[in-house]
């Protein structure tokens, strides 16, 4: 009885399985992706030839945001595209400008953050680090909380050696993602030194409910992770990281969590960046992954959201908005061109 | 004339405060707003012409630009808004220079994202464009502007543009630029009527060296001409054009306000009565320039 039960459910979990990994239909990814996106008209062939659609999302009523999508497709199985989406590594296209990504462990640890190095003579690695030495216990153009700035200054004994703001950094960022490893979101330290207190958990929570269909969409994710709902710990075990990147020609540190959900016939990922250093103050990516077949083809169909809350923008009105947005629409292109290499390189 | 100057400020300050008003009541459509101000003072500078030494001739100018731009759909933006420019110069009596050259002007038109790279916009700014000593309809002109702007990236962009005015001597003027961020702290914003090159000193500190041109058409009075004993003046079209060249700074007093200060050479400036063919010109003189610029 146990056995045929057993039978059973490993006969139920294969054909699970196998309805997950089946290539659907291309209508029914399509009518997906339509119920929720901002794209209407998705012609499978070409997202196959290498196409990449691009929409700059609508204005928000909440003045530090901007959003926008992309979609597009790999020659890949929709599990593998969402596991290799979930590991991408931007750091060897130098166009992309990344310095430096790095996994965490679990829990994370001090030599996790060993890759970084202030020691360059590059112009934004200079303004960040000149930033870090002219900082106090009471001003920073840095997103820090007070006490944060108080251990800076403390450590940097306001010199402005390399050796010394690495240390310093590995600190901090060891602190914070320890706090994020432990608590979730809950655990996310605001931003008070620069003027007004900002959590970069409630900034990505303004974002994202503006934006109700994509929430409905991503709900399952959402919850699970502590977005919505009342979920004070997540239920998903994330992968994270740390990287140091070029952010409008400042280097800006960030720590990230890119969570994946197999959400029946198809995959779901978060990418949220719960802590950046600098010029902005969270970022949210959410993917939607199907398996896709098209005549003899078959592959994975990508929906990509990118949610971005940044001081600046509240400043940024009118066309220079339309302007950063459709400037913002090319960076994130040539990051999924990149991507898209990536993984037709390793099929 | 300093006193006319606060006048018209003052009137100009009313009009934003009552359009902006009409922004706030607005409610919860996306609205941005543009204000943008600037003096210049340019020194005494011989002029000459139609076979005359006119003189030293100095200028006090004045511009205050106000747009208000209600976002009408994700890619689309109208523009409304108004212009003052003045031009006064300190004219030797008798000489037939138009003492000064005035526009005041509604802004109408619209930006419009044609595609993932491109932005166009459509302005006409319709007005009075005359000396002001005798305002008819026929100063009234309506110069439309219409340019287009390519975002290659973050650091690189083009800019193309069209000046189209009926009673100019060249009624369609063309136009391209490109501001390239070629470093961290460099750019070359070549685009008119101001291209610069740009040094970032810091985040809120900015010094360039560039070039300011003014372009302007205007109808001078009736009786212009035989006043100042050159009849073929009388209700005659005057294209000015004044060129500046010198260093400057700009400084950012919060995210949405900037001020600058520059100071420089006049190598030319030239009021070019066409249909006549006279043409007054002015050489070679100082000048300095304050401005403001806010973006709501």
């Amino acid at each position: 009885m146990r056995r045929s039960c057993h039978c059973g459910c490993l006969l139920c979990a294969l054909s699970l399985a196998a309805l997950v990994a089946a290539p659907l239909p291309a209508q029914e990814p399509i009518e997906a992706l339509k119920s929720f996106s901002d794209f209407q008209k998705i012609d499978l062939n070409r997202l196959l030839a290498g196409d990449i659609l691009t929409e700059r999302g609508s204005l928000m009523n909440f003045p530090n945001g901007i959003s926008v999508q992309t979609c597009f497709a790999v020659p890949s199985t929709a599990e593998q595209t969402a596991k290799r989406l979930q590991s991408w590594n931007p750091s060897t296209y130098a166009d992309l400008k990344v310095y430096a990504l790095r996994s965490l462990h679990t829990p994370c640890e001090l030599a996790d953050f060993q890759a970084l190095d202030f020691n360059s003579s590059q112009h934004p690695i200079r303004w960040l680090l000149d930033k870090t030495a002219a900082t106090t216990a009471t001003k920073s153009d840095l997103n820090l909380t007070r006490d944060e700035a108080k251990a800076l200054t403390g450590c940097m004994e306001q010199h402005s050696e390399p050796k010394k703001a690495n240390e310093c950094w590995t600190k901090l960022l060891f602190d914070r993602a320890s706090r994020f490893q432990q608590k979730g979101l809950a655990g996310i330290l605001p931003y008070e030194i620069s003027g007004n207190t900002t959590s970069p958990g409630a900034q990505l929570r303004s974002m994202l409910l503006e934006q109700l269909q994509i929430t409905r969409e991503f709900a399952r994710l959402l919850k699970r992770i502590g977005l919505l709902g009342n979920e004070a710990t997540p239920s998903l075990t994330p992968a994270y990281y740390w990287t140091l990147f070029d952010a409008n020609h400042h280097a800006t540190l960030a720590l990230g969590a890119v969570y994946l959900l197999a959400a029946g016939d198809h995959y779901q990922l978060a990418d949220v960046g719960y802590y950046v250093s600098n010029d902005y103050y969270t970022s949210a990516t959410l993917y939607d992954v199907w398996p896709i077949q098209v005549g003899e083809k078959t592959g994975a169909l990508v929906w990509r959201g990118d949610f971005f809350a940044a001081p600046m923008l509240a400043y940024t009105k009118g066309t220079e908005r339309i302007a950063y947005g459709a400037l913002m629409l090319q960076d994130i292109k040539k990051e999924v061109r990149c991507m898209q290499d990536s993984l037709k390189a390793k099929q | 004339m300093t006193g006319k100057l606060i006048r018209v400020g003052a009137l100009l300050l009313l009009l934003v405060v009552g359009l902006r008003n009409a922004a706030s009541a607005a409610g919860s459509m996306n609205i941005s707003q543009e204000l943008d101000a600037d003096y210049v003072y340019v020194g005494g500078a011989s002029t000459r012409g139609a076979g005359m030494n006119i003189g030293s001739i100095d200028e006090n100018s004045a511009d205050v630009k106000y747009v208000i731009s209600p976002q009408i759909t994700k890619d689309l933006l109208l523009r409304f808004g108004f212009e003052w420019q003045g031009f006064f110069f300190g004219v030797p009596d008798h000489a037939p220079v138009p003492d000064r050259l005035e526009q005041v002007s509604a802004v109408l038109g619209f930006d419009y994202q044609v595609a993932d790279q491109w932005l166009m916009r459509a302005e006409v700014q319709p007005g009075i464009y005359s000396d002001f000593h005798d305002v008819q309809w026929d100063d009234a002109d309506a110069p439309l502007v219409l340019g287009a702007a390519y975002l290659a990236d973050d650091d690189l962009q083009w800019f193309f543009g069209l000046r189209v005015d009926a009673r100019a001597q060249y009624p369609v003027l063309p136009a391209a630029g490109v501001r390239w961020k070629f470093s961290d702290e460099w750019t070359l914003n070549f685009v008119l009527p101001n291209p610069r090159l740009e040094f970032d000193a810091t985040e809120r500190l900015q010094f360039y060296f560039g070039a300011g041109l003014e372009a302007g058409t205007y109808r001078v009075g009736e009786s212009f001409g035989s006043d100042h004993g050159q009849p073929k003046l009388d209700n005659a079209v005057v294209d000015y054009l004044e060129i500046r060249i010198g260093p400057g700074c700009t400084w950012k007093v919060s995210p949405n306000v900037t001020v600058e200060a520059g100071a420089g050479y006049m190598p030319y400036r030239s009021w070019d009565f066409f249909d006549p063919n006279i043409v007054f010109r002015s050489h070679n003189t100082a000048y300095g320039q304050v401005a403001c610029h806010a973006r709501f």
